[in-house]
């Protein structure tokens, strides 16, 4: 849960990218640490805790300001988690305290089982930590529509965004930076309303 | 999961004033106190060299699979993690549920030195966590000043 400081009128948000091994997780965060535009000082290192192929082994992690709230001075931490089944505590480490949820789906037809069993993944792992994912506002993103074996878009919907309440989903080309920020955005202002329009205690 | 209370002035300088004296005590370079999910909640010392943001998010790592670890030999008191170098060393200790006390130092200063006080200071920081709860338990969060009108683009990509 997100920390609130009042004496310092600082926010601090924790977003997770969770989603399949090979999915586009590091990508989105490599993106946003590449595009993202900031007040100078606003944006930290990306930090990747990766083995010598690149596969994410631990979490990244990348430290951002917000630069439009007034009020408060809003920071977000984005991580990703390692997609590959076999770090699953690993996952559940990550998912601690987290604010905010964007699941990358990977938009390949043979992906789909993979992308269902994370999706299953994340909800088992939340109900581990005594959290549930109704009460969690998270995106879908539909990533590498530039491939040419693509499901269609309906058909993603069907498998990943069929629960009562439908959530906001977006394709995307995470290493072209398309559907990057659409899908942070989102993430990001659905997480605010939440922390206004309930009001209950978080922490600090 | 529970959560931690809404820290006001006043705790916040409590918390800053633990990490003072143990600093003075200790010898240490910089103190810390995160939660475990990775979030810095105050600090002391030297901020200028190292990126407190960053090291918070990675000792709550660090932490955190140490105690996963000993869930899975049984072992019920890993509460704390230390780290040798050679120019610096890093000891980090549980304080509560919910929060964590890292402390870095010269590698010539004594860890049992660093122990001993950082004891006192997580009791310290762990009573004033709970006198916040105990503040009132049931309060909402005040977000009054956040603007939501002001969220269009809170993200924006470089031309």
């Amino acid at each position: 849960m997100a920390i609130i400081n009042q004496a310092t009128k600082e926010l601090q948000v924790k977003i997770v990218y969770y989603g399949p091994a090979m999915g586009g997780k590091t990508t989105n965060l490599v993106q946003v640490h590449d595009h993202v535009q900031t007040a100078a000082g606003n944006k930290g290192k990306l930090v990747s805790l990766a083995t010598s192929s690149d596969r994410t082994l631990f979490f990244d992690f990348l430290p951002i300001e917000a630069m439009s709230i007034k009020g408060f001075k809003t920071k977000f931490q984005l991580y990703t988690v390692p997609g590959q089944v076999i770090y699953n505590t690993t996952r559940q480490l990550v998912l601690r305290g987290v604010d905010g949820i964007v699941f990358v789906g990977d938009s390949q037809y043979e992906k789909m089982a993979e992308n269902v069993e994370s999706f299953a993944n994340l909800e088992e792992n939340l109900k581990s930590l005594k959290l549930n994912l109704a009460e969690i506002p998270y995106v879908l993103q539909y990533n590498k529509r530039d491939l040419p074996n693509v499901a269609p878009v309906e058909y993603m919907e069907f498998l990943l965004n069929n629960r009562e309440v439908q959530v906001p989903s977006f394709t995307s080309v995470a290493h072209k930076c398309e559907g990057v920020f659409e899908a942070l955005n989102m993430i990001t202002r659905m997480l605010l309303h939440k922390f206004v329009s309930q009001g209950t205690p978080q922490y600090a | 999961m529970g959560t931690l209370p809404q820290l006001i002035e006043e705790d916040v300088q409590c918390l800053e004033d633990a990490l003072r004296d143990l600093l003075q005590r200790s010898d240490a370079t910089t103190a810390l106190i995160i939660d475990k999910g990775g979030f810095l909640i105050a600090s002391q010392g030297d901020s200028r060299n190292f990126d407190l943001t960053t090291i918070a998010a990675l000792a709550s790592g660090a932490y955190m699979a140490n105690q996963t670890i000993a869930n899975l030999i049984h072992e019920t008191n890993f509460n704390s993690v230390y780290q040798q170098g050679e120019k610096y060393s890093m000891f980090a200790v549980c304080v509560d549920e919910h929060c964590l006390l890292v402390v870095i130092f010269k590698a010539h200063v004594s860890v049992g030195v660093v122990k001993y006080f950082a004891a006192p200071a997580a009791e310290q920081v762990a009573n004033q966590m709970l006198a916040a709860q105990d503040r009132d338990p049931g309060a909402g969060l005040d977000l009054s000043m956040i603007n939501l009108a002001d969220t269009s683009g809170l993200f924006r990509r470089r031309d």
